[in-house]
Protein backbone atom coordinates (compact mmCIF):
# COMPACT_ATOMS: atom_id res chain seq x y z
CA UNK A 1 0.00 0.00 0.00
CA UNK A 2 1.48 3.46 -1.00
CA UNK A 3 2.19 5.40 1.53
CA UNK A 4 1.80 9.64 1.64
CA UNK A 5 3.89 11.06 -0.26
CA UNK A 6 4.93 14.93 1.19
CA UNK A 7 5.23 17.63 -1.30
CA UNK A 8 7.22 19.96 0.99
CA UNK A 9 6.81 20.58 4.25
CA UNK A 10 3.36 21.82 4.32
CA UNK A 11 2.08 19.23 1.21
CA UNK A 12 0.99 16.13 0.76
CA UNK A 13 -0.31 13.65 -1.68
CA UNK A 14 -2.14 10.77 -0.92
CA UNK A 15 -3.36 8.16 -3.57
CA UNK A 16 -6.84 6.97 -3.44
CA UNK A 17 -8.17 3.86 -4.71
CA UNK A 18 -10.21 0.53 -4.22
CA UNK A 19 -9.68 -0.70 -0.62
CA UNK A 20 -7.45 2.57 -0.50
CA UNK A 21 -10.12 5.32 1.19
CA UNK A 22 -8.64 7.61 3.22
CA UNK A 23 -10.63 10.22 6.03
CA UNK A 24 -9.63 14.00 6.03
CA UNK A 25 -10.15 17.39 7.63
CA UNK A 26 -12.85 18.93 6.25
CA UNK A 27 -11.64 21.27 3.16
CA UNK A 28 -8.44 20.33 3.61
CA UNK A 29 -8.04 19.02 -0.34
CA UNK A 30 -6.23 21.33 -2.35
CA UNK A 31 -6.19 19.98 -5.69
CA UNK A 32 -6.38 16.21 -7.10
CA UNK A 33 -6.07 13.85 -9.95
CA UNK A 34 -9.00 11.40 -11.20
CA UNK A 35 -12.40 10.48 -10.12
CA UNK A 36 -12.35 11.17 -6.63
CA UNK A 37 -15.43 11.98 -4.89
CA UNK A 38 -15.62 13.62 -1.56
CA UNK A 39 -18.20 12.81 0.79
CA UNK A 40 -18.90 14.70 4.33
CA UNK A 41 -18.56 11.84 7.35
CA UNK A 42 -20.04 12.01 10.53
CA UNK A 43 -18.92 9.14 11.97
CA UNK A 44 -15.35 9.22 11.01
CA UNK A 45 -14.95 5.28 10.67
CA UNK A 46 -15.58 5.64 14.57
CA UNK A 47 -19.10 3.89 14.21
CA UNK A 48 -22.54 5.30 15.22
CA UNK A 49 -21.20 5.11 18.76
CA UNK A 50 -18.54 6.70 18.39
CA UNK A 51 -19.75 9.57 16.58
CA UNK A 52 -22.01 10.04 19.21
CA UNK A 53 -19.36 9.50 21.76
CA UNK A 54 -17.26 11.88 19.98
CA UNK A 55 -20.25 14.43 20.01
CA UNK A 56 -20.13 14.21 23.75
CA UNK A 57 -16.78 14.52 24.10
CA UNK A 58 -16.40 17.46 21.96
CA UNK A 59 -13.80 15.60 20.14
CA UNK A 60 -15.54 16.33 16.74
CA UNK A 61 -13.63 18.04 13.87
CA UNK A 62 -15.75 17.86 10.84
CA UNK A 63 -14.43 14.95 8.52
CA UNK A 64 -14.68 14.06 5.29
CA UNK A 65 -14.65 10.53 3.81
CA UNK A 66 -12.41 10.20 0.00
CA UNK A 67 -13.27 7.64 -2.22
CA UNK A 68 -12.93 7.09 -5.90
CA UNK A 69 -9.49 6.50 -7.74
CA UNK A 70 -7.02 8.69 -7.87
CA UNK A 71 -4.20 10.98 -6.13
CA UNK A 72 -5.21 13.83 -3.78
CA UNK A 73 -3.15 16.44 -2.21
CA UNK A 74 -4.06 18.18 1.51
CA UNK A 75 -2.92 20.83 3.19
CA UNK A 76 -4.33 23.03 5.69
CA UNK A 77 -3.46 27.13 6.44
CA UNK A 78 -0.10 26.87 5.68
CA UNK A 79 0.76 24.50 8.67
CA UNK A 80 3.45 22.30 8.70
CA UNK A 81 2.30 18.04 7.93
CA UNK A 82 4.28 15.09 9.56
CA UNK A 83 3.33 12.06 8.67
CA UNK A 84 3.37 9.38 10.99
CA UNK A 85 3.19 5.74 9.79
CA UNK A 86 1.53 3.31 12.22
CA UNK A 87 2.51 -0.39 12.64
CA UNK A 88 -0.26 -1.90 14.76
CA UNK A 89 0.12 0.25 17.77
CA UNK A 90 -1.52 3.30 18.58
CA UNK A 91 -1.03 7.17 18.20
CA UNK A 92 -2.96 9.48 20.81
CA UNK A 93 -3.45 13.23 18.57
CA UNK A 94 -6.32 15.62 19.32
CA UNK A 95 -8.91 15.32 16.48
CA UNK A 96 -8.40 19.18 15.45
CA UNK A 97 -4.51 18.42 14.27
CA UNK A 98 -5.42 15.29 12.10
CA UNK A 99 -5.11 16.26 8.27
CA UNK A 100 -5.84 13.09 6.75
CA UNK A 101 -5.61 9.41 7.71
CA UNK A 102 -5.93 5.77 6.44
CA UNK A 103 -9.88 4.96 6.51
CA UNK A 104 -8.42 1.39 7.29
CA UNK A 105 -7.30 2.48 10.77
CA UNK A 106 -9.39 2.38 13.67
CA UNK A 107 -10.38 5.83 15.23
CA UNK A 108 -11.71 5.73 18.83
CA UNK A 109 -12.37 8.71 21.60
CA UNK A 110 -10.33 8.35 24.75
CA UNK A 111 -11.33 9.64 27.87
CA UNK A 112 -8.43 11.22 29.26
CA UNK A 113 -9.57 10.51 33.21
CA UNK A 114 -8.72 6.48 31.71
CA UNK A 115 -4.96 7.13 31.86
CA UNK A 116 -3.82 8.73 35.00
CA UNK A 117 -7.41 9.43 37.03
CA UNK A 118 -7.82 12.41 38.22
CA UNK A 119 -4.98 13.94 37.69
CA UNK A 120 -5.89 13.33 33.35
CA UNK A 121 -9.12 14.88 34.24
CA UNK A 122 -7.50 17.94 35.37
CA UNK A 123 -4.74 17.63 32.88
CA UNK A 124 -7.31 18.19 29.73
CA UNK A 125 -8.89 20.89 31.64
CA UNK A 126 -5.48 22.41 32.10
CA UNK A 127 -3.63 21.87 28.72
CA UNK A 128 -7.22 23.56 27.17
CA UNK A 129 -7.76 20.09 24.94
CA UNK A 130 -11.20 18.64 26.92
CA UNK A 131 -11.11 15.63 28.40
CA UNK A 132 -10.90 13.29 25.11
CA UNK A 133 -8.27 12.71 23.07
CA UNK A 134 -8.50 10.77 20.11
CA UNK A 135 -6.80 7.11 19.53
CA UNK A 136 -5.80 5.75 15.97
CA UNK A 137 -4.85 2.20 15.78
CA UNK A 138 -3.87 -0.81 13.28
CA UNK A 139 -1.70 -0.38 10.20
CA UNK A 140 -1.68 3.02 8.05
CA UNK A 141 -0.50 6.16 7.81
CA UNK A 142 -1.86 9.72 9.56
CA UNK A 143 -0.92 12.88 8.79
CA UNK A 144 -0.76 15.32 11.47
CA UNK A 145 -0.72 19.51 11.87
CA UNK A 146 1.65 21.18 13.56
CA UNK A 147 2.63 24.91 13.59
CA UNK A 148 6.30 25.32 12.98
CA UNK A 149 7.21 21.57 12.49
CA UNK A 150 7.47 18.74 14.81
CA UNK A 151 10.50 16.75 16.97
CA UNK A 152 10.29 13.40 17.88
CA UNK A 153 11.81 12.64 21.02
CA UNK A 154 12.03 9.32 22.44
CA UNK A 155 10.28 7.45 25.87
CA UNK A 156 12.65 5.72 27.87
CA UNK A 157 11.55 4.27 31.19
CA UNK A 158 15.02 5.78 32.45
CA UNK A 159 14.18 9.21 30.45
CA UNK A 160 10.85 10.65 30.93
CA UNK A 161 10.74 13.71 29.04
CA UNK A 162 8.73 17.22 30.22
CA UNK A 163 6.42 18.88 27.15
CA UNK A 164 5.19 22.18 27.26
CA UNK A 165 1.35 21.77 27.36
CA UNK A 166 0.96 24.02 24.82
CA UNK A 167 3.90 22.66 22.43
CA UNK A 168 2.22 18.67 22.90
CA UNK A 169 0.80 17.36 19.09
CA UNK A 170 0.84 13.47 19.56
CA UNK A 171 2.38 10.89 21.39
CA UNK A 172 2.57 6.81 20.48
CA UNK A 173 3.24 3.80 22.62
CA UNK A 174 2.93 2.55 26.18
CA UNK A 175 2.84 5.68 27.65
CA UNK A 176 1.57 7.15 30.64
CA UNK A 177 0.82 10.90 31.03
CA UNK A 178 1.01 13.23 34.48
CA UNK A 179 0.49 16.88 34.89
CA UNK A 180 3.78 17.92 36.79
CA UNK A 181 3.17 21.56 38.33
CA UNK A 182 6.43 23.59 39.46
CA UNK A 183 4.75 26.55 41.05
CA UNK A 184 6.03 28.99 43.39
CA UNK A 185 5.24 31.67 45.12
CA UNK A 186 7.13 34.22 41.96
CA UNK A 187 4.04 32.43 39.88
CA UNK A 188 1.47 33.54 42.46
CA UNK A 189 2.93 37.05 42.45
CA UNK A 190 2.68 36.86 38.35
CA UNK A 191 6.61 37.08 38.09
CA UNK A 192 6.91 33.20 37.05
CA UNK A 193 8.90 32.24 33.92
CA UNK A 194 6.15 30.93 31.78
CA UNK A 195 6.68 27.49 32.87
CA UNK A 196 4.37 26.42 35.57
CA UNK A 197 2.80 23.69 33.93
CA UNK A 198 4.95 20.76 32.03
CA UNK A 199 2.91 17.39 30.97
CA UNK A 200 5.49 14.24 32.18
CA UNK A 201 5.60 11.63 29.54
CA UNK A 202 7.00 8.51 30.60
CA UNK A 203 7.01 4.68 29.78
CA UNK A 204 7.79 3.29 26.37
CA UNK A 205 7.15 5.67 22.97
CA UNK A 206 7.75 8.72 21.29
CA UNK A 207 6.12 12.50 21.60
CA UNK A 208 5.66 14.51 18.96
CA UNK A 209 6.99 18.40 19.84
CA UNK A 210 5.82 20.95 17.89
CA UNK A 211 8.26 24.34 18.18
CA UNK A 212 5.60 26.83 18.82
CA UNK A 213 2.98 27.23 21.67
CA UNK A 214 0.12 27.77 19.63
CA UNK A 215 -2.97 26.24 19.47
CA UNK A 216 -4.79 25.00 15.69
CA UNK B 1 13.77 24.88 17.27
CA UNK B 2 16.89 24.82 19.35
CA UNK B 3 18.17 22.05 21.89
CA UNK B 4 20.53 23.12 24.52
CA UNK B 5 22.69 20.24 26.79
CA UNK B 6 23.20 21.62 29.84
CA UNK B 7 25.68 20.02 32.25
CA UNK B 8 24.61 22.24 34.87
CA UNK B 9 25.59 25.33 33.68
CA UNK B 10 23.01 28.26 33.59
CA UNK B 11 21.22 29.61 30.15
CA UNK B 12 19.32 32.41 29.96
CA UNK B 13 16.23 32.53 27.43
CA UNK B 14 12.75 33.89 27.02
CA UNK B 15 10.13 33.62 29.35
CA UNK B 16 8.01 31.04 28.41
CA UNK B 17 9.76 29.23 25.35
CA UNK B 18 10.29 25.76 26.92
CA UNK B 19 8.72 22.96 24.50
CA UNK B 20 10.30 20.37 26.24
CA UNK B 21 13.18 18.94 28.02
CA UNK B 22 14.57 15.59 29.93
CA UNK B 23 16.12 15.34 32.67
CA UNK B 24 16.29 17.90 36.10
CA UNK B 25 15.60 21.47 35.27
CA UNK B 26 15.00 24.47 37.44
CA UNK B 27 12.98 27.19 35.72
CA UNK B 28 13.31 31.31 37.65
CA UNK B 29 12.26 34.07 36.36
CA UNK B 30 14.91 36.71 36.18
CA UNK B 31 14.66 39.40 39.03
CA UNK B 32 13.65 43.01 37.84
CA UNK B 33 17.26 43.94 36.73
CA UNK B 34 18.02 40.76 34.60
CA UNK B 35 21.66 40.90 35.52
CA UNK B 36 22.12 44.47 34.61
CA UNK B 37 22.13 45.95 38.17
CA UNK B 38 19.78 48.42 39.39
CA UNK B 39 21.05 51.25 36.82
CA UNK B 40 20.69 49.06 33.64
CA UNK B 41 17.01 47.83 34.71
CA UNK B 42 16.26 51.72 34.64
CA UNK B 43 17.76 52.42 31.92
CA UNK B 44 15.54 49.35 29.96
CA UNK B 45 12.34 50.73 31.43
CA UNK B 46 13.09 53.89 29.91
CA UNK B 47 14.22 52.69 26.85
CA UNK B 48 11.29 50.55 26.43
CA UNK B 49 13.34 47.52 25.30
CA UNK B 50 12.00 45.65 28.12
CA UNK B 51 12.37 41.72 27.86
CA UNK B 52 11.48 39.12 30.31
CA UNK B 53 13.73 36.34 30.64
CA UNK B 54 13.96 33.22 32.67
CA UNK B 55 16.95 31.40 34.03
CA UNK B 56 17.34 27.84 33.38
CA UNK B 57 19.71 25.59 35.08
CA UNK B 58 20.27 21.70 35.48
CA UNK B 59 21.33 18.84 33.54
CA UNK B 60 20.18 17.35 30.82
CA UNK B 61 18.55 18.47 27.27
CA UNK B 62 15.89 21.44 26.62
CA UNK B 63 14.12 22.17 23.69
CA UNK B 64 13.60 26.04 23.31
CA UNK B 65 11.24 27.74 20.27
CA UNK B 66 8.70 30.63 20.02
CA UNK B 67 5.97 31.06 17.32
CA UNK B 68 7.48 28.71 15.17
CA UNK B 69 10.24 30.83 13.81
CA UNK B 70 13.78 30.12 12.69
CA UNK B 71 16.16 30.11 15.09
CA UNK B 72 20.10 31.19 13.74
CA UNK B 73 23.20 31.10 16.18
CA UNK B 74 26.02 33.28 16.89
CA UNK B 75 28.97 32.59 18.60
CA UNK B 76 30.70 35.72 20.12
CA UNK B 77 34.31 35.58 21.13
CA UNK B 78 34.77 39.08 22.99
CA UNK B 79 32.70 40.72 20.39
CA UNK B 80 28.78 42.80 20.96
CA UNK B 81 26.27 42.06 19.33
CA UNK B 82 23.27 44.42 18.95
CA UNK B 83 19.96 43.10 18.65
CA UNK B 84 16.23 43.78 19.52
CA UNK B 85 15.05 42.49 22.67
CA UNK B 86 11.87 40.54 20.94
CA UNK B 87 14.42 38.84 18.54
CA UNK B 88 16.39 37.66 21.22
CA UNK B 89 15.60 33.52 22.18
CA UNK B 90 18.51 32.56 24.89
CA UNK B 91 21.99 33.00 25.50
CA UNK B 92 24.70 31.72 27.88
CA UNK B 93 24.41 32.44 31.34
CA UNK B 94 28.28 34.38 31.22
CA UNK B 95 26.83 37.14 28.70
CA UNK B 96 26.51 40.38 29.58
CA UNK B 97 23.81 42.29 28.61
CA UNK B 98 22.70 46.18 28.31
CA UNK B 99 20.73 49.16 26.20
CA UNK B 100 22.66 50.51 23.59
CA UNK B 101 20.71 54.11 22.82
CA UNK B 102 20.08 54.33 19.08
CA UNK B 103 18.37 57.66 18.14
CA UNK B 104 15.92 58.12 14.90
CA UNK B 105 16.54 54.82 14.09
CA UNK B 106 14.70 52.72 15.97
CA UNK B 107 11.71 56.19 16.06
CA UNK B 108 11.30 55.22 12.36
CA UNK B 109 10.70 51.18 12.39
CA UNK B 110 8.32 51.17 15.89
CA UNK B 111 10.98 49.53 17.48
CA UNK B 112 11.75 52.16 20.26
CA UNK B 113 14.48 54.39 20.61
CA UNK B 114 17.20 51.71 21.63
CA UNK B 115 18.20 48.33 20.94
CA UNK B 116 19.67 45.54 23.30
CA UNK B 117 23.06 44.52 23.40
CA UNK B 118 24.75 41.08 24.24
CA UNK B 119 28.72 40.72 24.77
CA UNK B 120 31.04 38.27 26.05
CA UNK B 121 31.98 35.19 25.03
CA UNK B 122 29.06 32.22 24.62
CA UNK B 123 26.48 31.10 22.39
CA UNK B 124 23.45 33.83 21.64
CA UNK B 125 20.21 32.30 19.74
CA UNK B 126 18.36 35.04 17.94
CA UNK B 127 14.81 34.48 15.95
CA UNK B 128 14.20 35.36 12.40
CA UNK B 129 10.68 35.13 10.63
CA UNK B 130 12.15 32.34 7.86
CA UNK B 131 16.02 31.50 8.00
CA UNK B 132 18.39 34.91 8.86
CA UNK B 133 20.95 35.41 6.77
CA UNK B 134 24.86 37.36 7.72
CA UNK B 135 25.57 39.70 5.18
CA UNK B 136 29.02 40.75 5.40
CA UNK B 137 30.26 44.62 5.22
CA UNK B 138 33.57 45.60 4.47
CA UNK B 139 34.93 49.08 4.50
CA UNK B 140 34.38 50.98 1.05
CA UNK B 141 31.25 48.32 0.61
CA UNK B 142 28.31 49.99 2.63
CA UNK B 143 25.06 47.54 2.69
CA UNK B 144 21.80 48.93 2.84
CA UNK B 145 18.90 46.99 4.63
CA UNK B 146 15.02 47.06 5.12
CA UNK B 147 14.78 48.69 8.51
CA UNK B 148 11.85 46.09 8.59
CA UNK B 149 13.81 42.92 7.87
CA UNK B 150 17.03 44.01 9.80
CA UNK B 151 17.17 41.83 12.63
CA UNK B 152 20.88 41.74 14.39
CA UNK B 153 24.19 43.11 13.79
CA UNK B 154 27.53 43.00 14.93
CA UNK B 155 31.24 44.34 14.37
CA UNK B 156 32.84 47.70 14.21
CA UNK B 157 29.51 49.45 12.30
CA UNK B 158 28.42 52.67 11.73
CA UNK B 159 24.54 52.96 11.05
CA UNK B 160 22.65 56.11 9.05
CA UNK B 161 19.83 56.26 7.34
CA UNK B 162 19.16 56.62 3.45
CA UNK B 163 15.86 57.99 2.35
CA UNK B 164 14.72 57.97 -0.95
CA UNK B 165 10.92 60.13 -0.54
CA UNK B 166 9.77 62.03 -3.02
CA UNK B 167 6.59 63.40 -4.48
CA UNK B 168 5.88 59.62 -5.51
CA UNK B 169 6.08 58.45 -2.01
CA UNK B 170 3.87 61.64 -0.82
CA UNK B 171 1.22 60.72 -3.11
CA UNK B 172 1.23 57.22 -1.88
CA UNK B 173 2.53 55.78 -4.69
CA UNK B 174 5.78 55.19 -3.16
CA UNK B 175 8.06 51.70 -4.39
CA UNK B 176 7.88 50.42 -0.25
CA UNK B 177 11.47 50.89 -0.17
CA UNK B 178 11.64 54.65 0.61
CA UNK B 179 13.66 54.24 3.87
CA UNK B 180 16.61 51.81 4.43
CA UNK B 181 19.32 51.89 6.69
CA UNK B 182 23.10 51.76 5.69
CA UNK B 183 25.83 50.47 7.41
CA UNK B 184 29.32 51.48 7.01
CA UNK B 185 32.79 50.06 8.84
CA UNK B 186 33.36 45.94 9.30
CA UNK B 187 30.62 43.74 10.71
CA UNK B 188 28.52 41.30 9.84
CA UNK B 189 24.30 42.23 9.72
CA UNK B 190 21.53 40.11 9.91
CA UNK B 191 18.48 39.91 7.71
CA UNK B 192 15.37 38.13 7.70
CA UNK B 193 13.16 37.41 4.42
CA UNK B 194 10.25 39.36 6.52
CA UNK B 195 9.39 42.65 6.94
CA UNK B 196 7.70 43.27 10.48
CA UNK B 197 4.68 45.77 10.30
CA UNK B 198 4.63 48.78 12.40
CA UNK B 199 6.43 52.29 12.99
CA UNK B 200 5.87 55.02 10.76
CA UNK B 201 7.74 54.31 7.41
CA UNK B 202 5.15 52.32 6.10
CA UNK B 203 5.49 54.17 3.23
Amino acid sequence: MPAFSPINSKMLQAPVGPGQELYSKRGAMLAYVGRVRFEPSVTGGAGIGGAIGRAMAGESAPLMHVTGQGSVMFGHGGLYVNVIELQGDTLYVEADRLLVYDASLQSGTMFLGEQGGLSGVIRGQMTGQGLFTTTLSGHGSVAVLSHGGVIELPISPQRPIYVDPQAYVAHRGQVTNRLKTSMGLRDMVGRGSGEAFQLELSGHGIVYVQASEKKI
Amino acid sequence: MLAVDLMGETIRALNGSMVAYDGQMNFKRQGMTGGEGLRGALRRRVAGESMTLMEITGQGTVYLASEATEVTLIPLQGDTLFVESESLLAFDGQLRTGVQFTGLRGMGTGQGLATTKVEGHGMVAILSDGPAIGLEVTPGVPLCVDPHAYVAHRGQLQQDFVTDVNWRTVLGQGSGESVQFRYQGHGLVYVQPAERGGGIMEI
